[in-house]
């Protein structure tokens, strides 16, 4: 193994370590790119492959018949009608407490109106 | 009485007294030296506190550049840290405080532990959802290595060049940890250069960004992100150590204190410890960072060509880094379909300097088209960029180290 240390440095050794270091930089960014594709492909397309599936999927006749689909809208119906008829009498409204962030700033938004006194 | 009038003890006690007070020091052999980096760190101090620039730790570099200057004081030693060692056997006879503090940087503590703050700080969703930005960080790293390349045909050693390339990198503690290890003689300038141009990214970016593209190049409308799992966020992090650290060891300390602390936030089970590191962790460590990078520009160090070579060779970095970041998106956009197309300003927004670079990039795109936002596209490159320069920095310190 090389022991940079104990080379002579002139331009030709800063050259080369230029060269290489640039093309390093490149390689191990462009292997991340790669590697967060694949993070792509196989995590953030799941749930849209799977929801792909089931609207492909033709319904069959077999599986909902006229009486059927009126008995669920009835239920439906009487349960949202059913609805909020007695409160909980319980606030649910919760205080959030947000922490900074540059994100959420207002002195530092990019919109920011005119200060009118 | 009359031998009370002869005694000369009052007036050797008093000019005992005036010799050992710091102002006797002024009119000694480098006094002057102390006076100028006094009055510099003055200025420092009313550009942190009335121009705001970068005041965390512009206000405690400069204060502590003014508690090394003062003579007599003994906060700071600079021969316990002579030829890049740290001599131990010297600590026992008489050390300052700021001398224990400083071991933190010279032991590179304070930059990792201030990674762990900027990770839990980071979102790091906009890379994920757009992996291509990780190539404009990349991009815009060339600068470092090309103001290595001028630093030296300025006459400094290659460790010195590397520290001073690192600059461009736009990432305080990455410039500080190198430093510390490479040139710790640069150290004071060097750090001051960096935050100082980290401060002007908004005045030295917008030129070079317009210079380099077309108006029809600003008005580009880049589309949507996707939506990022929780699940790819909790893996990036981890992911990201893993590779990056089997690579390229020397860029370990970096990249797994910053995934550390994004992990914390994204893991979401330790909220306390997320809080922790971005709030008292961070700022517990900025101020000792601060005080010991300013106690290390002493006259000596600081007052010298070199110290005017560096400023103006952190300012090539910078501008280096910038057109190399537009540059690259525009060669990208070459090789991209219609309507996949990437407007080029958020290329310089991949040196790092989170989050003003992208706060830039979108000021200057909505200037050409006020319905265009770039903030969340431009974040890519930008947290890419501190992965990027954390990177160079590895690759730097495993050739110069």
């Amino acid at each position: 193994m090389t022991n940079f240390l104990a080379v002579t440095w002139g331009w030709n050794e800063m050259i080369w370590c230029t060269v290489i270091s640039i093309a390093l930089v490149f390689a191990v960014l462009v292997l991340l790119v790669f590697v967060m594709k694949l993070f792509g492909v196989i995590l953030a397309q799941k749930p849209e492959r799977k929801l792909a599936k089931v609207a492909e999927k033709p319904i069959s006749d077999e599986q909902l018949h006229e009486e059927q689909i009126a008995a669920i809208t009835a239920a439906l119906k009487l349960y949202k009608s059913a609805l909020h008829d007695r409160e909980s009498e319980v606030l649910t409204i919760q205080s959030l407490k947000r922490a900074y962030s540059p994100w959420n700033s207002k002195i530092h938004g990019l919109t920011q109106l005119p200060d009118r006194k | 009485m009359l031998n009370l009038l002869q005694s000369n003890f009052a007036l050797e006690s008093l000019e005992k007294f005036l010799s050992s007070m710091g102002f006797a020091a002024f009119f000694s052999e480098m006094g002057w030296g102390n006076l100028v980096m006094i009055l510099i760190a003055f200025f420092l101090l009313y550009l942190a506190i009335k121009k705001e620039y970068e005041p965390m730790l512009m206000m405690t570099i400069a204060f502590g550049m003014l508690l090394t200057n003062l003579p007599g004081a003994g906060l700071f030693h600079e021969e316990l840290f002579a030829g890049g060692h740290v001599h131990w056997g010297e600590f026992a006879h008489g050390a300052g405080l700021l001398d224990y503090l400083y071991l933190g940087v010279k032991l590179g503590i304070y930059p990792c532990l201030i990674f762990v703050g900027v990770g839990a700080m980071t979102d790091f969703g906009p890379l994920i959802a757009n992996p291509k930005s990780f190539l404009l960080g990349a991009a815009a790293q060339v600068g470092i290595f090309a103001t290595f390349l001028a630093a030296y045909a300025m006459g400094f050693t290659p460790e010195q060049a590397g520290s001073i390339g690192i600059i461009g990198g736009a990432d305080g503690p990455t410039a500080i940890f190198l430093t510390a290890r490479l040139a710790p003689e640069l150290l004071g300038p060097i750090a001051v250069a960096a935050y100082s141009y980290m401060a002007l990214v908004p005045v030295i970016q917008p030129p070079i960004m317009r210079a380099l593209t077309t108006k029809k190049e600003r008005q580009i409308k880049m589309s949507t992100l996707r939506q990022v799992s929780k699940k790819e966020r909790i893996l990036f992090p981890i992911v990201i150590a893993s590779i990056i650290s089997l690579i390229l060891p020397d860029a370990a300390p970096l990249i797994g204190c910053l995934m550390l602390g994004n992990l914390m936030k994204e893991s979401g089970v330790v909220d306390r410890l997320s809080k922790t590191v971005q709030n008292e962790l961070m700022n517990i460590v900025v101020i000792f960072l601060g005080l010991t990078v300013g106690a290390t520009a002493t006259a000596n160090a600081f007052l010298n060509p070199s110290t005017i070579k560096i400023m103006v060779m952190g300012v090539v970095a910078f501008g280096v880094a910038s057109a190399c970041g537009v540059l690259f998106a525009k060669l990208m956009n070459c090789f991209l379909k219609e309507g996949n197309k990437i407007n080029p300003l958020i290329g310089s927004a991949g040196v790092s300097a989170v989050p003003m670079a992208a706060r830039v990039s979108q000021k200057v795109g909505q200037e050409e088209n006020p319905s265009n936002f770039l903030l969340m596209h431009a974040m890519g490159p930008n947290v890419a960029g501190v992965v990027g320069s954390a990177v160079a920095a590895g690759l730097l310190l495993s050739f110069l180290g």
